[in-house]
C-alpha cells in the first residue's frame, strides 16, 4: 500500500502526455459526440437539445437505409469471402520448403502499399477499358482451350488413380503394408499435368481448338447505379461500384490474413496429422477434423478484425470519390463524413453524430455476437 | 527375405517420387500465388511508363520498355537540347526523325508534310502555368527523301515500295528551353501508309494519317520515365509554383518523422507506467487503452474537428496559430492518440526481468533514470519495430490528413495529394501520371519493407499469436 501512494506521482508524470491525449481526444470527444447526436447542431449555431429525434430521423432517411444496407452487405460478403479465402489459400501454400520466407514476403508486399494505391490501382483496372473487363474478354474468348485443358488433366489423374491403384493392391498383398493412392498424388499430377500440356498444344496446332469469338466485355463497373444481375443469388446484388470495391477488398487483404492462418498451420503438430492419416483420413479430411478445429482462435481473431475492417470502411469510399455514384458506394463510415462536410449545405453536426453512434454501437453488438456464436461452435 | 528388401526398395522409390513431385508443386503454387497477389501492383508499375494505360488490349511491355527506342530517344535528345538523357529543345537544335511509309504500287509516293503543334501537354493542374510553346521557336525545314526500296507489306502482302522520309526541326535564334517537341507528320494521302520511325509516335491520329509525336526529342531517361517526370513537373502550386509532388512528398516525411518522434515518446513513457508502477486506477487505464482501439474513428473525428478548428481552446494562439486547421502540429495531435503502440510496448516491459530494474533501484535511482539508463535500452528490438511501423502507418495515413488538411494544396501529404490527382487527371482518363504518382509514392514503404522485412513479418504473425 505504501508503494501505491509513492509510486503514484512519477506515474502521473510518466502518463501525463498520454493521458492529456486520451482526455481531449477521447474521452471528452466521445462524450461530446454523444451530447451532440442528441441535439441539431450546425457549427454556427448554438446546440438545440432535441432528445432522440436524430436517431428517428435515421431511419427515415433514405440515404442513411442506403449506407446501412451497403455496410451490412459489405461486411458480410467481404468478411466471409476473404476468411475462407485466406484459410483456403494458406492451406494450398503451407509447405514446408525452402524458402518459404521470400514467399511469405512476396505475399505480404502489397499490405505495405497505403490504401489510396491500391485503390487508385484497382480503379484504373476497373475502367471501362481496363484489365478487369480485358482479364473476363480473355478468359471467355479463351474458355474452349482452358476446359479442354482441365478435363485432359482431370481424366488423366483419374486414369492414373484407378490404375495405380489396382496394381498397388495386387502388388501389396499379403506383404502387410498399408499404402494408398490419394486422388492428388503429386506425381500422377504432374503426369497429368504434362499430358494436358501435350494434348492441349497438340490440339490447337492442329487447328481443333481455337478461340471463340466474342465481343469484347466492356462492363461499366464505376459511372453506374446498376446492380449485379439477377441471376446473382440475392444475397450478392449489390451495385456494381460496389461489387468492385468488395472485389478490391477481398483480393487485397487475403495476404494478410492468409499469412496468420499460415503461422497457425505450421503450429499444429504433424503428429496430429499422422494418427488422422492413420485412421484412413484423407486430406480433406483431415482438413476438416485437424486444420480447421486446431485454427479457430486464430479464424475467432481473422473474422473480428475483418467484422471491424468493413463495417467501418471508408478510404475506398472516400477514394472512388466522385467517379462512381455516392449512393451506389457510400457506406455508414462515409455517410458520417458526409454529413459533417457536406460541401455546399450546412453540416449537421447532431445527425453526423446519432450516425456516428449507430456505428460504434453496431460494430459492438455484430462483434460480440460473432464472438458468442464462433466460441459455442468452438465449444461444441 | 530378398523380396521383402525389393518391396522396400520399390517403396522407397515410390516416396521418393512424390517427394519431388510435392516439391515441385510447391514452389509452383507459391510462384503462382506470390503473381497473382503482386500482380496488379507490377501491372501497374509497368504501364506506368505507358503513355496511354488505357490503351485496349492492355499488355504487359509497351515501346518505352524497348531499349532500341531508348537508343533512339537519347540521339534525339541530344539532337534537340545536347541532353541524351533528359532531352528537351534548345536554341541550336537539329532534330532529324526519319519516318518510313509503305506507298502501293500505282500510288504516286508524295512527302508527307510536318508541324509542330501549339500543344499543351496534358491537362488539369498543368493548365494553369505560363510555357514556353515549342511551336514559337521552332521551324521545320521541307520534307526530303533519304531511301526507297521494294518490298510487300501487310497481311494481302501488297507489292510496292517502302519509302523513307527526313524531317528536320532546327531551334534558329537564341531563346528558352522548352521541355519538350511536339510534332505530327500528316501522310500525303490515306493510300500512303505509315510504317515506322526513327522513334515510335505517341498515337495515330485520324485514322493512321497523322503519326503524332508528344515529344520527339525526350531523351533516353525523358522517354522511359515520362509520366514520372510529369508528376513532379506538371503539377505545381498556385501560390508559389514548387512542384506540388515534391511539397507533398516533403510534407509526408516530415509528418512521419515527427508521429514516430510522438509515438515513441508516448508510447514508451505510457507503457513504462502501465506495466511498471503501481497506482490508483491502474486497472482503470489500462480498460480505457483497450477501449481506445475499438471505438471507430468516426465517432471521434466530430468532436476533435472542432477541437483542431478552434486551436484546442485557443491554446494554440499561445504560439501564433489561430487554428490547428490546415496545419501539420494540427494533424500531430489528433494521431497522437494512438492506443496501440502504447499497448504493445506495456507488453514488452512486462517481459523484462523486473530484478534488472531493482539492482538500479538499490543505488537510489530515480524513476527516470532507472526508465532512459536501464529499461529503453533493453527496449531497443521493439523500439525499433514501433518506429519501422509508425514509420509506415503514418506513411499511408488517410483518414486524418483528409479530415486536417484540406487547403491549399501545398500542405497535403501524399496519399490525399494522390486523391487531388484522381479528381483532376482520373476524368480525362490521363491514368499515366497517376499512375506513376502512385507508384512512387509507394516506392519508399516498399522499400522499408524489403530492408526490414522481419519486423513487418512478426507484426503480423504477432497478431496471429494473439488470444
Amino acid at each position: 500500500m505504501r508503494a501505491r501512494g509513492r509510486e503514484f506521482l512519477p506515474a502521473l508524470m510518466f502518463l501525463l502526455p498520454f493521458l492529456l491525449v486520451l482526455a481531449v481526444f477521447f474521452v471528452y470527444a466521445g462524450v461530446r459526440a454523444v451530447y451532440f447526436s442528441f441535439t441539431d447542431y450546425d457549427l454556427f449555431n448554438a446546440p438545440q437539445w432535441v432528445g432522440l429525434a436524430n436517431y428517428r430521423a435515421l431511419f427515415s432517411d433514405d440515404r442513411f437505409l442506403t449506407a446501412l444496407r451497403n455496410s451490412l452487405l459489405f461486411a458480410a460478403i467481404v468478411t466471409t469471402f476473404q476468411t475462407i479465402g485466406a484459410l483456403l489459400s494458406a492451406s494450398a501454400v503451407n509447405r514446408r520448403v525452402r524458402g518459404m520466407t521470400f514467399f511469405r514476403s512476396a505475399f505480404y508486399m502489397p499490405a505495405v502499399t497505403s490504401s489510396v494505391v491500391i485503390t487508385l490501382i484497382f480503379l484504373w483496372l476497373f475502367q471501362r477499358l481496363g484489365g478487369i473487363n480485358y482479364l473476363i474478354t480473355a478468359v471467355s474468348r479463351n474458355a474452349p482451350i482452358i476446359l479442354t485443358f482441365v478435363i485432359v488433366m482431370v481424366l488423366a489423374q483419374g486414369l492414373q488413380v484407378v490404375v495405380e491403384r489396382w496394381r498397388l493392391r495386387r502388388r501389396l498383398r499379403g506383404a502387410g503394408q498399408q499404402r494408398t493412392v490419394s486422388l492428388l498424388d503429386p506425381a500422377l499430377l504432374a503426369v497429368a499435368l504434362v499430358a494436358a500440356i501435350i494434348v492441349t498444344t497438340a490440339l490447337a496446332l492442329l487447328g481443333y481448338l481455337a478461340p471463340r469469338e466474342v465481343q469484347n466485355v466492356a462492363i461499366n463497373w464505376l459511372q453506374t447505379r446498376q446492380e449485379v444481375p439477377a441471376s446473382f443469388p440475392f444475397w450478392l446484388r449489390v451495385p456494381l461500384p460496389l461489387a468492385a470495391i468488395m472485389f478490391q477488398n477481398i483480393f487485397t487483404t487475403i495476404p494478410t490474413y492468409m499469412l496468420m492462418f499460415l503461422a497457425a498451420m505450421q503450429d499444429v503438430p504433424r503428429s496430429q496429422y499422422e494418427a488422422a492419416a492413420l485412421d484412413g483420413a484423407n486430406s480433406v479430411q483431415q482438413f476438416f477434423y485437424v486444420t480447421v478445429p486446431a485454427l479457430q482462435p486464430v479464424t475467432f481473431l481473422v473474422v473480428t478484425l475483418g467484422l471491424i475492417g468493413t463495417l467501418q470502411m471508408f478510404d475506398q469510399v472516400a477514394i472512388f470519390g466522385s467517379s462512381v455514384p455516392l449512393q451506389s458506394v457510400i457506406t455508414l463510415a462515409y455517410f458520417v463524413y458526409n454529413r459533417m462536410f457536406p460541401g455546399a449545405q450546412l453540416p449537421e453536426v447532431g445527425f453526423a453524430s446519432a450516425a456516428a453512434m449507430f456505428l460504434a454501437l453496431l460494430t459492438l453488438i455484430i462483434v460480440t455476437l460473432q464472438r458468442t456464436v464462433l466460441r459455442a461452435e468452438g465449444e461444441r | 527375405m530378398s523380396a521383402s528388401a525389393a518391396m522396400r526398395q520399390e517403396r522407397e522409390r515410390w516416396e521418393a517420387q512424390r517427394r519431388w513431385a510435392r516439391a515441385g508443386f510447391a514452389y509452383l503454387l507459391l510462384i503462382l500465388f506470390s503473381l497473382l497477389f503482386l500482380g496488379p501492383l507490377l501491372f501497374a508499375a509497368l504501364s506506368s511508363v505507358k503513355t496511354d494505360p488505357l490503351g485496349y488490349p492492355p499488355t504487359l511491355l509497351s515501346p518505352q520498355l524497348a531499349p532500341a527506342n531508348w537508343a533512339a530517344a537519347a540521339k534525339l535528345g541530344r539532337e534537340g537540347a545536347k541532353a541524351p538523357l533528359w532531352g528537351g529543345f534548345a536554341p541550336g537544335a537539329n532534330v532529324n526523325v526519319e519516318l518510313t511509309y509503305f506507298v502501293p504500287q500505282g500510288t504516286e509516293a508524295a512527302a508527307p508534310t510536318a508541324t509542330v503543334p501549339r500543344r499543351r501537354p496534358g491537362g488539369g493542374l498543368g493548365a494553369v502555368q505560363q510555357i514556353d510553346y515549342a511551336a514559337d521557336y521552332a521551324v521545320v525545314a521541307p520534307v526530303v527523301e533519304v531511301g526507297r526500296r521494294a518490298g510487300v507489306h501487310g497481311a494481302d502482302a501488297q507489292a510496292g515500295e517502302f519509302v523513307t522520309y527526313r524531317v528536320t526541326v532546327t531551334y534558329p535564334g537564341a531563346g528558352p528551353k522548352v521541355d519538350r517537341l511536339p510534332l505530327d507528320v500528316e501522310s500525303a494521302s490515306r493510300a500512303i501508309e505509315f510504317v515506322s520511325s526513327t522513334l515510335p509516335p505517341t498515337r495515330l491520329e485520324r485514322l493512321g494519317l497523322v503519326a503524332s509525336f508528344q515529344a520527339v526529342t525526350p531523351g533516353a531517361l525523358g522517354y522511359l520515365l515520362g509520366n514520372y517526370r510529369r508528376v513532379f513537373t506538371e503539377a505545381r502550386s498556385v501560390t508559389t509554383g514548387d512542384s506540388l509532388f515534391m511539397r507533398w512528398t516533403w510534407n509526408t516525411f516530415v509528418y512521419a518523422f515527427f508521429r514516430v518522434v510522438v509515438t515513441l515518446f508516448i508510447a514508451t513513457t505510457a507503457g513504462y507506467a502501465l506495466a511498471r508502477l503501481r497506482f490508483p486506477g491502474r486497472n482503470l487505464m489500462f480498460l480505457l487503452v483497450l477501449f481506445a482501439q475499438m471505438v471507430p474513428m468516426q465517432v471521434l473525428f466530430i468532436s476533435n474537428y472542432l477541437v483542431l478548428r478552434d486551436g484546442i481552446w485557443g491554446l494554440s494562439s499561445l504560439w501564433g496559430q489561430a487554428t490547428l486547421l490546415n496545419s501539420l502540429p494540427g494533424l500531430l495531435f489528433v494521431t497522437a492518440l494512438n492506443a496501440g503502440p502504447v499497448f504493445i510496448m506495456k507488453q514488452f516491459f512486462e517481459s523484462i526481468p523486473r530484478e534488472v530494474e531493482e539492482s538500479a533501484m538499490m543505488d537510489g535511482a530515480s524513476y527516470w533514470s532507472r526508465f532512459s539508463r536501464v529499461v529503453l535500452p533493453m527496449a531497443r528490438p521493439a523500439l525499433g519495430a514501433l518506429i519501422i511501423l509508425s514509420f509506415q502507418g503514418a506513411w499511408n495515413d488517410f483518414f486524418w490528413p483528409l479530415v486536417v488538411l484540406t487547403t491549399p494544396e501545398d500542405i497535403k501529404t501524399l496519399p490525399i495529394g494522390l486523391l487531388t490527382f484522381r479528381n483532376v487527371y482520373g476524368n480525362s482518363g490521363d491514368w499515366g501520371l497517376i499512375l506513376a504518382g502512385a507508384i512512387l509514392s509507394a516506392l519508399p514503404v516498399i522499400v522499408l519493407f524489403i530492408v526490414f522485412q522481419r519486423y513487418f513479418m512478426e507484426g503480423v504473425t504477432y497478431g496471429g499469436g494473439k488470444e
